[in-house]
């Protein structure tokens, strides 16, 4: 009689979450996105590696239709790399939600990700999870804010130095 | 037939006291009391009551959790099930209940029965606390503290980490909390604890103290159990006929109480125990049947100890003669008056310049009168260690013993703290008295022994 979580992981969960990225389609239509049965099925299955590598679970349908809705608008993702896109930021998202020690709440993550993605990355997923991702993990992990930079201290100190 | 039991179809024998739902789990799926369909839809319900659970954890802010903490929330609420089926009258009850109830119902059951059993355990350690024994072991004092036992009730989660005991607990009773977690293990602990200590109240704590010293003069740091070593020897006085209560048997009484015993067997042996037990506890006026029930439960053990101390011609280690380190004469030495602090600069401004050492140590002798500034020039006048093992070589046995009680050399790493000039004092008297024959290293150590502490 085994009470190991992750062995009763029950299908009906996957076809919950399969369910709700399909329903995304819905709203993101107007931005010329969309995504097949099967690649709700892929996600879902990135999904489940992305929390067996990382150690987690989930019990809810997921992150996935939150990370969608968030970054359909994006005007760097479009119908050609919209699924590989959100493969990516799939597992980035758990991979970070271990490395922020769970200091910060899914929908704060994902936002700091469309920022980040938008803005000082401008589309690079490379440079959002080697950088932008990082730096916010360690600031969090040592008690600053998530967007403290050391950089921007150190140019302060300059000027006043300057004076 | 003299009584008519209800037969019961679990074999309570093989259920876990720890994890008692997942074992009550499987032995009722073994009799054929629960099947398949029973067992998937409880599973179901856990998992379904953990993601409700997690949901709360996170509090509503993270959809996933880590795989640690999901397992620790689920031990947890299969703790406090299991605490509220243990509730139940017997076993075939609660696998009843198992078949008809909503898990999150017996959790809801469960919880209120911890935070009963919370207020039970802190009265019981209010009450442990209140008649705690005057001790020097640190082991005990430590543990019931609030340090000790006393972090339970602050760092304490039941609801999601109700199977663990958040508390420093290194005092070990006499019977041992075994196959019990969480609040019913700190419980269980306080409840022997209290029994044991109402027992040696039954001693004064200075008998207390030199049977200990009998023992053992550092018992102080020794991971004993105070009760056993007490009962013990109560046992051993009565069966000597001395009386239990000074605890007063000297070591010739051993050694013929060992005579003696040696002529039984053990069927008499444990018959002549038992004997004395319970005249002990009549000595004693012991009217609390749960203290007697809990002597009742340490007796074997006793008896197997005691039994073991006669075969094995050991029984002085069993039974112990107390020891009054007390009546050992001690020193009081007097470092006596130190100089004046210009005339101090004096010596040391010409000691410093003193190309001889010879000079030096002519110095020290003629213008040195007390210990305390002897103390002083070892530390100020930067000696080589010939310096230091000739002045060594001046000064007498006290002198040298209270060096020793003073600058102690334990090992190196204990000195790196210290100063330069504490770390040389330290290491060249280890190295002379290392040098000093055998009588005379045993002489002074036993000066520093009974020097009284400044």
């Amino acid at each position: 009689m085994s009470f190991e979580i992750m062995s009763i992981y029950s299908s009906l969960i996957q076809n919950q979450a399969v369910a709700e990225i399909e329903k995304c389609n819905d709203f993101t239509a107007q931005f010329g996105l969309a995504l097949s049965y099967l690649d709700a099925i892929e996600l879902v299955e990135t999904r489940s590696i992305a929390l067996k590598s990382n150690g987690r679970i989930e019990f809810g349908g997921g992150v996935i239709d939150k990370i969608i809705m968030q970054f359909c608008d994006s005007p760097y993702i479009s119908m050609h790399n919209y699924a590989e896109t959100i493969h990516e930021l799939t597992e980035m998202f758990y991979y970070y939600k271990n490395e922020t020690l769970d200091l910060i709440s899914d929908d704060e993550l994902i936002k700091f990700m469309k920022n980040s993605f938008d803005g000082k990355c401008q589309g690079s997923l490379e440079l959002l999870s080697g950088r932008e991702l990082a730096n916010m993990a360690r600031n969090l992990r040592y008690g600053y804010a998530p967007d403290y930079s050391e950089d921007l201290t150190c140019d302060m100190e300059d000027e006043d130095d300057e004076y | 037939m003299t009584n008519i039991e209800k037969r019961h179809n679990i074999n309570t024998n093989n259920l876990s006291g720890e994890a008692y739902f997942t074992s009550i789990l499987q032995e009722s799926y073994v009799c054929g009391l629960l099947n398949d369909s029973d067992i998937e839809n409880i599973q179901l319900q856990c998992i379904k009551f953990l993601a409700y659970k997690s949901e709360r954890y996170n509090s509503g802010d993270s959809s996933s959790i880590r795989i640690e903490t999901a397992e620790s929330i689920m031990k947890s609420n299969l703790y406090t099930i299991g605490l509220y089926l243990k509730s139940m009258p017997d076993a075939d009850c609660a696998v009843s209940e198992l078949k008809t109830a909503i898990i999150q119902e017996m959790y809801q059951k469960g919880r209120k029965l911890i935070n009963t059993k919370l207020n039970t355990t802190k009265h019981m350690y209010k009450l442990a606390e209140r008649n705690k024994l005057i001790t020097l072991n640190y082991t005990y004092n430590a543990t019931l503290n609030d340090n000790g036992i006393g972090t339970f009730f602050k760092s304490y989660n039941p609801d999601y980490e109700a199977h663990e005991s958040p508390a420093s607990i290194d005092y070990q009773l006499c019977i041992p909390v075994t196959d019990l977690a969480g609040i019913e293990f700190i419980q269980k602990y306080l409840e022997n604890l209290f029994l044991e200590n109402e027992f040696c109240k039954n001693f004064a704590a200075e008998d207390i103290h030199h049977l200990l010293c009998g023992y053992d003069a550092g018992y102080s740091d020794l991971l004993i159990n105070i009760f056993e070593l007490l009962y013990t020897s109560a046992i051993g006085c009565l069966l000597a006929n001395r009386s239990a209560v000074k605890l007063d048997i000297s070591v010739g009484e051993i050694k013929h109480l060992h005579n003696e015993l040696s002529k039984d067997d053990d069927y008499s042996l444990a018959l002549k125990i038992r004997k004395a037990s319970e005249k002990l506890l009549e000595d004693l006026s012991v009217s609390s049947l749960s203290l007697r029930r809990y002597i009742e439960k340490c007796l074997p053990k006793i008896t197997s100890n005691i039994i073991y101390g006669v075969r094995s011609s050991n029984l002085s280690k069993t039974f112990i003669s107390p020891s009054n380190s007390d009546l050992k004469s001690k020193i009081e030495f007097l470092p006596g008056m130190k100089m004046d602090d210009e005339d101090y600069r004096k010596l040391i401004k010409e000691l410093l310049i003193c190309r001889y050492s010879s000079d030096k140590l002519e110095l020290i002798k003629e213008k040195i009168k007390s210990f305390g500034d002897l103390e002083d020039v070892l530390f100020d006048a930067h000696l080589c260690e010939d310096e230091f093992t000739s002045i060594f070589d001046i000064l007498g046995d006290v002198e040298i013993a209270a060096l020793v009680k003073r600058h102690p050399f334990k090992t190196d790493i204990q000195v790196v703290d210290l100063s330069e000039a504490e770390q040389s004092l330290r290491l060249y008297l280890k190295s002379y008295i290392d040098q000093l024959t055998a009588d005379r290293q045993k002489q002074i150590f036993e000066i520093v022994n009974r020097l009284i502490d400044d």
